[in-house]
């Protein structure tokens, strides 16, 4: 008993217990079969990726594939851009979203409710919804097809609601004290945002920033919209590998492996603040 | 547990004189809308404007002409939504959307809290192990998610018919999942149930540490079997998170797209459409940018009726705020 401590204690039994367990076994394997199968498929040789017969654990791994994906058309361009806009949008969402987060924790002003009203509505838009009107837009400016500007600005606007309302709450749960305190001791307000509120938010920016990462880096259906192939993402070149070469899987799970990489590993890292993110709304209600 | 703020610190005495605080009133007024500004400003011109100009292309014949020259469109009056209400594609998109969207998201969420539920009851390796397991499948981006499904049940090489074909007495050599709706829709169904439950169940399983252990007990010790436990102490508790995630599996689910579009390469079959990828083929493949606008209005209307009782719990936290 003393050993599942944090279990729930209603109606259990050794047999129950049991069955629990293999249940959970039977559950992960499940689960975790596709992520497998990508990594193992991603090793194989064509002879094996292509026969009805599949081997579980590849008989004559090979690197063969990754270098196909490496050679595949455009690799170095997306690879390249994906990382600019991602980069580029990701800091940009952070300085403004901060800003209004600012704002919204720390100052009462009238219209403050309103700001986070639209914050957390516009969260509820589908994105592809307004992809009609935000084509037209920007291909009349002149910032689509071979301009990178007009997908980086859209990637920001994405970004920017889930970043104003997280680091609104970083912010909020720094005491007011702490800035009240230091106002005392001769700070101005800028000298407080400085040394008081950016330290102490670091934490909150670095998962925001993250979450933020994989969202635009993500995505692939807007910039394959707006730009030419040669000036797309990651993501968006996985994509036209698939169509343009149909069930070429070996090399085409390779791609898959190497556009995930960053961001398993990002998201592993801050799984935690996502699920918080997502779900804060059900705490402050 | 969810809320991302620190405990407050010990709050200590500190008496400060008021006067410092007056002096700010001045250019306090204006500071917060500057801050705020820039972000506003971006939200408007990219989010409040096209959503105003999608309303406008909906009553307007805007196709290539307009696209290439940069002509205005003519006033196309009711024309798009006639088109569009009167279609039965159209219907047929409605239809399977929602029913989509119902299923995948029941099955969702019951599976999400029974995975929960059985994370309590598991030893600490197994929680662990099916922990691991859902965290690699969540970070796992979407594209990648539809192609490995799409690939375990390749016609010719998927692992699915391989096992199946197993079974004593079946044949499912060259089996194409795809050929009926019925079929692909269990597929992609498939697909994204599996993706969705790991952010269900893991946030489902926090939210039950919340309940009390000594509740619990006291139900057993008064006679309440698991099940009576379940009804009348834990869904109750967390009836506030599951209103959340449901809520945002709905949301997600009803704009389905990633899914079925890279299952069917880019090209979905009329069987294969939701209205998300409906508009949008509407608008890019087929050039009736005011048809695909219409759609895409329709679209976020039938959304905001399923989610009033969302908007409305918004509205609370606003005031809350």
């Amino acid at each position: 008993m003393a050993a599942d401590q944090g279990t729930l204690t209603v109606g259990r039994s050794r047999i129950g217990t049991f069955f629990a367990n293999f249940g959970g076994v039977v559950f992960s394997i499940v689960m975790f079969f596709p992520v497998y199968w990508v990594l193992v498929t991603s090793f194989k040789p064509q002879t094996e990726w292509s026969s009805f017969t599949p081997t579980f654990i590849p008989e004559a791994p090979t690197l063969d594939n990754f270098t196909s994906a490496f050679n595949a058309p455009n690799f170095k361009a997306s690879l390249v851009n994906g990382i600019v806009v991602t980069a580029v949008a990701v800091l940009f969402s952070l300085i403004i979203g901060f800003l209004a987060a600012l704002a919204v924790a720390r100052f009462r002003f009238y219209g403050r409710r309103a700001i986070i009203l639209v914050v957390l509505a516009v969260q509820l838009v589908p994105f592809v919804a307004l992809l009609i009107p935000i084509f037209l837009m920007l291909q009349s400016a002149e910032l689509t097809g071979d301009s990178i500007i007009g997908v980086t600005l859209v990637y920001v606007v994405l970004l920017l609601p889930y970043t104003v309302w997280t680091l609104r709450g970083f912010i909020a749960g720094i005491p007011r004290e702490l800035d009240e305190a230091a106002m005392i001791d001769g700070c101005t307000r800028a000298q407080v945002f400085w040394r008081v509120i950016l330290p102490l938010t670091g934490p909150g920016l670095v998962a925001t920033s993250v979450y933020g990462f994989i969202q635009a880096w993500n995505e692939f259906i807007i910039i394959n919209t707006l730009n030419d192939p040669e000036h797309q993402n990651l993501m968006a070149w996985l994509m036209q590998n698939q169509t343009s070469r149909g069930t070429y899987w070996g090399p085409l799970m390779a791609g898959a492996i190497i556009t995930s990489i960053p961001v398993v590993i990002f998201f592993l890292a801050v799984q935690r603040n996502i699920a918080s993110g997502l779900t804060a709304g059900a705490v402050k209600g | 547990m969810y809320a991302v703020e620190t405990p407050p610190a010990p709050v200590q005495e500190s008496p400060r004189p008021p006067v410092t605080r007056r002096r700010k009133r001045g250019t306090g007024k204006a500071l917060p809308w500057l801050l705020a500004g820039p972000a506003l400003a971006l939200l408007a011109a990219l989010l409040a404007y096209p959503m105003g100009r999608m309303i406008v292309l909906s009553f307007q014949d805007y196709g290539l002409k307009q696209l290439w020259s940069g002509a205005t469109a003519p006033f196309a009056g009711l024309e798009n939504y006639l088109d569009v209400l009167t279609d039965s594609a159209f219907w047929a998109v409605v239809r399977r959307t929602i029913l989509f969207t119902a299923v995948s998201v029941l099955l969702t969420v019951l599976i999400g809290l029974g995975v929960a539920l059985l994370m309590r009851r598991v030893g600490k390796t197994v929680r662990l192990m099916m922990i691991v397991a859902m965290m690699f499948v969540w970070a796992l981006p979407a594209l990648v998610q539809a192609q490995v499904f799409k690939m375990m049940t390749d016609s010719d090489v998927g692992v699915l018919n391989y096992l199946i074909d197993k079974l004593p007495g079946v044949d499912f050599q060259n089996h194409s999942w795809f050929f009926t709706p019925t079929q692909g829709w269990i597929v992609i169904t498939s697909c994204v149930v599996w993706a969705g439950v790991p952010f269900l169940a893991i946030t489902l399983n926090a939210g039950l540490t919340q309940v009390p252990k000594e509740l619990l007990e006291a139900a057993t010790v008064d006679g309440a079997n698991a099940w009576q436990s379940f009804r009348a102490i834990i869904v109750p508790i967390l009836k506030p998170l599951l209103v959340i995630v449901t809520t945002l599996s709905v949301i997600w689910n009803f704009g389905l797209f990633t899914q079925n579009w890279v299952m069917r390469d880019g090209k979905p079959e009329p069987e294969f459409q939701t209205l998300a990828t409906y508009s949008y083929v509407q608008a890019f493949a087929q050039n009736k940018y005011g048809l695909g606008s219409a759609i895409s209005v329709i679209t976020v209307l039938l959304l905001l009726g399923a989610m009033a009782i969302y908007i409305r719990q918004m509205f609370k936290i606003g005031e809350v705020d």
